[in-house]
C-alpha cells in the first residue's frame, strides 16, 4: 500500500478511536443500583430524623463535611473552617445550586441549621448559640460551650442542606430538594417498599453521577432481606450481627464487608448511690460482674462470632480506643466472686434490668453469666422504642444500651457521667478526676491532642466499672461477589451506607 | 338476587358506622401515646405539648369522631400521624397487592382442596385417602410463614424458578405478577386447602352414598357425570359455607406472609398502625377491610345460593 494511504489510514484509525474514548469520558450515567435498607424509610427531613437509615438521604442531600472512604475528615459543601474559641468560621463552595435552582450560600446555610435548632431534634445542634452569614459565602457559628465534634458531626444529619424555598412545603419529609447527584422520584417510589432514585441533571459535578437508576429497598425481615441479596434482587444489603450476617459469610457467590464504626452493647449501672440497690455502690460488685461475663462465649453465641470482645465504649480503630484496655476484665468467676465476698455479697443480690425484643437473647446470655457467681438479673420487658427512654427514669437502677463507635467521646459526659447526664438518673457526682478529664477532652479539637486525655478517661471508667461494656460490632454489608471487586463501591466509614456519588454499576 | 344484593350493600353503611365507634374507642384506650413517639426521647414538654394540639389529641373523644367522619364523608380519610402520607393513598395502593395475594391463595386453596377432597372421597380408606387425609392435617398443623420460608428456600433461592421476595404489579407485568405471587399464596392457601379438602371429603362421601346417586348409576349416566354435575354440585354446599370463612382468614393470615417475602401489603400497613398508635390510618384500615369482608361473603353467599337453590331468596 502506497505510505501515503497507510499513513492516512492509520490517522484516521486514531481520530476515530480518541473520539470513542471522548465520548465515553462524559458517558450518560447508566445501570441501576439496589441496596437493602433494615429500617423502614421513616422521614426524608434530615433534620427530624433520628436512628437508621441515612442511605434515604444520601443521594439526594449534601453535608458541609464528610469523610473519606479512610475515614479523614475533609469539607465538602463547606471549602474549610477555623475555630477560635467558641467562634467557628466556615467558607463555603461557590459553584452549588439545590435542584430547585436556589443558590447555595451562606443565607441558605443559616437558615438550615436555624431550623434545625428551632426543631430541637438533633443532639449535635444544641450546643450551637447562634450562627449569622459574613458575606454570600462565610458562616460564623457561636457556640454555646466548647464542642470540638461539631465538624465531625456535619459529616451527617447536622450538616445537610436543604433548598430553604423547600421548607415550607408540607410533604418535606417525603420530597426532599438536595444539592446532591440524585434527585428522590416520588412517582416510582413505592411507599413502605422502595425508593427510588435518579440523576440530577443539574449536579454540579456531573462526572460524579454514574447511575441511571437507584433503588433502595426496605426489607426490615433478615430472611427476607438475605433471599433477597442470594438471588440477586439487591446487590447490597446492611446486616447487624444475627444469623443471617453469618450465612452471608459462608454463601460461595456472597461476601461479608466489615466497615469501620459500628456500635458497642454495655450494660450501664445507674444507681452506683446505692439508693435502690445499695450493692451498687461498691466498686467491688460492680467490677465482679465485670469478671463474670466469658465475652469469648457471648460473642460466639449472641453476635455468631462476627464482634470484639470490649473493656471500653470504643472498639480499635477509633482514635479514642486505649489498646491497653485490652482484657482489661477477663472472664474469671472465681475472682468475680471473690471480690463479691469481700464486699459482703457472697449470698449475691437481684435487681431488674430492662428490656427490648432485640436485647432479649443478649441479656439471657447475661443473666447466665451472673447467676453463675450469685447474682440475680431479673429481665423486664419493656415496650419497643421506649427503652430510651425508660432509661432517663429512675424505674430501673441499671440498663443496657449501645453506643455509635462514631460519636465523640465527649458524650460519654453528656449520656452517662455527668450529673446531669441523660442517662445518670440517680444523679450520681462523677469524681473530681473523671470531671477534670472531661472538660481538658473539649478544650482542643485535634484527636491528637484529645486521645491520650480520652485514654486517661477510659481507664478511669474502666476501674470504675459503671459502664460495662461487653462486645464492640463492627457495620456488616452482604455483597454479591463480582461487584464486591467495582473500585467505585466503597463504604461511609462509621455509617451503614454506601458512597453514592461516584458509583458505577456495569448493568 | 338483585334485591339481596342492595339489602346487603345498604347494611354495610350502619356496619361501618358502628365499627368505627369501636375502633375509636379501642384505640384511645391503647397505652402508646402516638404524640410521644413523635416526639421521641430527645423532646421537650413543649414539643410534646405542640404535637398533641397538632394531632387534636387533647380534643374529647366525640369531637375527634365527628371531625373523622365529616372528613370520611368528603371522600378524606386523613394524613397518617406520623408522616405526610395520605391514608386513602397508603390504603388503596396496598389493596390490590392484598386482594391478589388473597384471591389467588383462594383460587389454590379451592382447587388443592378440591382435587384431594375429590380423590380422597371416590376411594374412602384408600391408600390416595389417607395420604390425602394425612396431608390436610399437616397443611393445617404447620404455620404458614415456615411453609413461606420453606418455598422461598428450594423454589426461589434454590431454583430460582419464582423471586424470593417483592410484588409485581399485573399492570406492569401479568407474567411477573404471576411470578411474584405464586410462593406466597401457596404458603397463605396451604391451611385453607387442607380445611376445604377435609370438607369436600366429607360432604362428598356423604352425598355419594345418597339413593339418587345409585339411581342416577343405575339409569346409565357415566360415573364423570355423576360425580361432576349431582355429587359435586350438592357436596359443594357445606364447602361454600367453609369457603367464605376461609377467605376471610386469608385476608388476617396475609399479614406474617407479608413479611417473609417482603411484600407491601394491608397487614404491614395494619400492625405499624397499630403499634405507634396512627389512629387515622387504622381507621381507614379497618373500614376497607370491613368492606372487603361483606363483599366477600356477599360473593360466597350469591354462590351459596346458586348451588342450593333451597336457600335461594325467592
Amino acid at each position: 500500500m502506497k505510505p501515503w494511504i497507510r499513513g492516512s489510514i492509520l490517522s484516521l484509525a486514531m481520530t476515530v478511536a480518541l473520539s470513542a474514548s471522548a465520548t465515553t469520558a462524559g458517558a450518560a450515567p447508566s445501570g441501576t443500583f439496589r441496596f437493602a435498607e433494615e429500617v423502614k424509610l421513616v422521614t426524608l427531613d434530615p433534620y427530624q430524623h433520628s436512628g437508621g437509615g441515612i442511605s434515604y438521604m444520601r443521594p439526594v442531600y449534601e453535608t458541609l463535611f464528610t469523610r473519606t472512604p479512610d475515614n479523614k475528615l475533609v469539607p465538602f459543601l463547606a471549602t474549610g473552617y477555623k475555630i477560635d474559641g467558641l467562634k467557628v468560621t466556615l467558607s463555603l463552595r461557590k459553584d452549588v445550586k439545590f435542584s430547585d435552582g436556589t443558590p447555595f450560600n451562606a443565607e441558605a446555610v443559616v437558615a438550615n441549621l436555624k431550623r434545625g435548632i428551632k426543631l430541637n431534634v438533633l443532639a449535635a445542634l444544641k450546643p450551637i448559640a447562634d450562627v449569622t452569614s459574613d458575606d454570600d459565602y462565610t458562616v460564623t457559628i457561636t457556640l454555646k460551650k466548647a464542642d470540638p465534634s461539631l465538624i465531625s458531626d456535619m459529616t451527617a444529619e447536622p450538616g445537610m442542606m436543604i433548598s430553604p424555598k423547600a421548607f415550607d412545603s408540607p410533604g418535606l419529609d417525603r420530597n426532599p430538594v438536595g444539592t446532591g447527584p440524585y434527585l428522590y422520584d416520588k412517582a416510582d417510589s413505592r411507599e413502605g417498599e422502595v425508593r427510588v432514585y435518579k440523576p440530577n441533571p443539574d449536579y454540579w459535578a456531573p462526572d460524579q453521577v454514574g447511575l441511571q437508576r437507584i433503588e433502595i429497598w426496605e426489607l426490615p425481615d433478615d430472611t427476607a432481606r438475605l433471599n433477597a441479596l442470594k438471588t440477586g434482587q439487591v446487590d447490597v444489603g446492611i446486616w447487624l450481627a444475627n444469623p443471617q450476617a453469618a450465612i452471608i459469610g459462608r454463601t460461595p457467590g456472597l461476601k461479608l464487608v466489615k466497615n469501620v464504626g459500628g456500635y458497642t452493647y454495655q450494660v450501664i449501672i445507674q444507681d452506683r448511690a446505692g439508693t435502690k440497690v445499695p450493692a451498687f455502690a461498691d466498686k467491688r460488685v460492680r467490677q465482679a460482674m465485670n469478671y463474670a461475663i466469658d465475652r469469648d462465649a457471648y460473642n460466639r453465641a449472641v453476635d455468631f462470632g462476627l464482634s470484639e470482645p470490649a473493656y471500653q465504649p470504643y472498639p480499635k480503630g477509633i482514635w479514642a480506643h486505649d489498646p491497653g484496655l485490652e482484657g482489661r476484665y477477663k472472664y474469671d468467676p472465681e475472682k468475680a466472686k471473690e471480690l463479691l465476698k469481700e464486699a459482703g455479697y457472697a449470698k449475691g443480690f437481684t435487681f431488674d434490668m430492662p428490656s427490648i425484643p432485640i436485647f432479649q437473647p443478649r441479656l439471657e446470655a447475661l443473666a447466665g453469666f451472673f447467676r453463675d457467681v450469685g447474682i440475680t438479673m431479673n429481665i423486664v420487658p419493656v415496650e419497643p422504642g421506649t427503652l430510651a427512654r425508660r432509661s432517663m427514669t429512675t424505674d430501673f437502677p441499671a440498663t443496657n444500651l449501645v453506643i455509635n463507635s462514631q460519636a465523640d467521646p465527649l458524650y460519654l459526659g453528656n449520656w452517662y457521667i455527668n450529673q446531669d447526664a441523660s442517662f445518670n438518673t440517680y444523679k450520681v457526682k462523677p469524681s473530681d478526676e473523671l470531671a477534670k478529664l472531661l472538660q481538658e477532652g473539649v478544650q482542643s479539637a485535634d484527636p491528637d491532642v484529645r486521645a491520650p486525655i480520652y485514654r486517661k478517661l477510659m481507664n478511669k471508667l474502666a476501674d470504675e466499672s459503671y459502664l460495662i461494656a461487653v462486645t464492640s460490632t463492627p457495620l456488616l454489608f452482604g455483597v454479591n461477589e463480582e461487584l464486591a471487586k467495582n473500585p467505585t463501591l466503597k463504604y461511609r466509614p462509621g455509617e451503614d451506607t454506601v458512597y453514592f456519588r461516584g458509583l458505577t454499576m456495569k448493568n | 338476587m338483585l334485591r339481596l344484593v342492595i339489602q346487603r350493600l345498604l347494611a354495610l353503611v350502619p356496619l361501618l358506622f358502628i365499627v368505627s365507634v369501636l375502633t375509636f374507642s379501642f384505640t384511645s384506650l391503647l397505652p402508646a401515646d402516638p404524640a410521644d413517639l413523635i416526639v421521641g426521647q430527645q423532646g421537650t414538654p413543649e414539643q410534646y405539648a405542640a404535637v398533641r394540639e397538632r394531632l387534636g389529641l387533647n380534643d374529647p373523644i366525640v369531637t375527634r369522631y365527628v371531625h373523622w367522619v365529616d372528613r370520611a364523608l368528603h371522600g378524606d380519610l386523613g394524613t397518617s400521624f406520623f408522616n405526610s402520607v395520605k391514608v386513602t393513598d397508603a390504603v388503596m395502593q396496598r389493596l390490590p397487592v392484598t386482594v391478589s395475594l388473597t384471591v389467588v391463595a383462594a383460587l389454590i386453596a379451592i382447587i388443592v382442596g378440591l382435587a384431594a377432597g375429590i380423590a380422597a372421597a371416590l376411594k374412602p380408606r384408600s391408600l390416595v385417602d389417607r395420604f390425602a387425609t394425612l396431608g390436610a392435617t399437616f397443611g393445617q398443623a404447620v404455620p404458614n410463614f415456615w411453609f413461606g420460608l420453606l418455598l422461598a428456600a428450594i423454589f426461589a433461592v434454590g431454583l430460582h424458578w419464582f423471586p424470593a421476595t417483592g410484588f409485581t404489579p399485573i399492570t406492569q407485568s401479568p407474567w411477573g405478577w404471576l411470578r411474584s405471587v405464586t410462593l406466597p399464596a401457596f404458603a397463605l392457601g396451604l391451611a385453607s386447602s387442607a380445611a376445604i379438602a377435609r370438607q369436600v371429603r366429607s360432604s362428598m362421601v356423604g352425598v355419594l352414598q345418597q339413593d339418587y346417586i345409585r339411581a342416577a348409576r343405575a339409569q346409565g349416566l357415566s360415573r364423570r357425570r355423576v360425580i361432576f354435575k349431582h355429587a359435586l354440585k350438592n357436596a359443594l354446599v357445606p364447602v361454600a359455607a367453609v369457603l367464605s370463612f376461609q377467605i376471610t382468614v386469608l385476608l388476617g393470615g396475609a399479614l406474617i406472609v407479608e413479611q417473609v417475602f417482603a411484600i407491601n401489603g394491608l397487614g404491614t400497613l395494619a400492625i405499624t398502625a397499630v403499634r405507634r398508635q396512627d389512629i387515622p390510618m387504622i381507621q381507614g384500615l379497618v373500614l376497607v377491610m370491613v368492606g372487603l369482608v361483606v363483599i366477600v361473603q356477599l360473593a360466597t353467599d350469591l354462590i351459596y345460593g346458586y348451588l342450593n337453590p333451597k336457600a335461594r331468596p325467592s
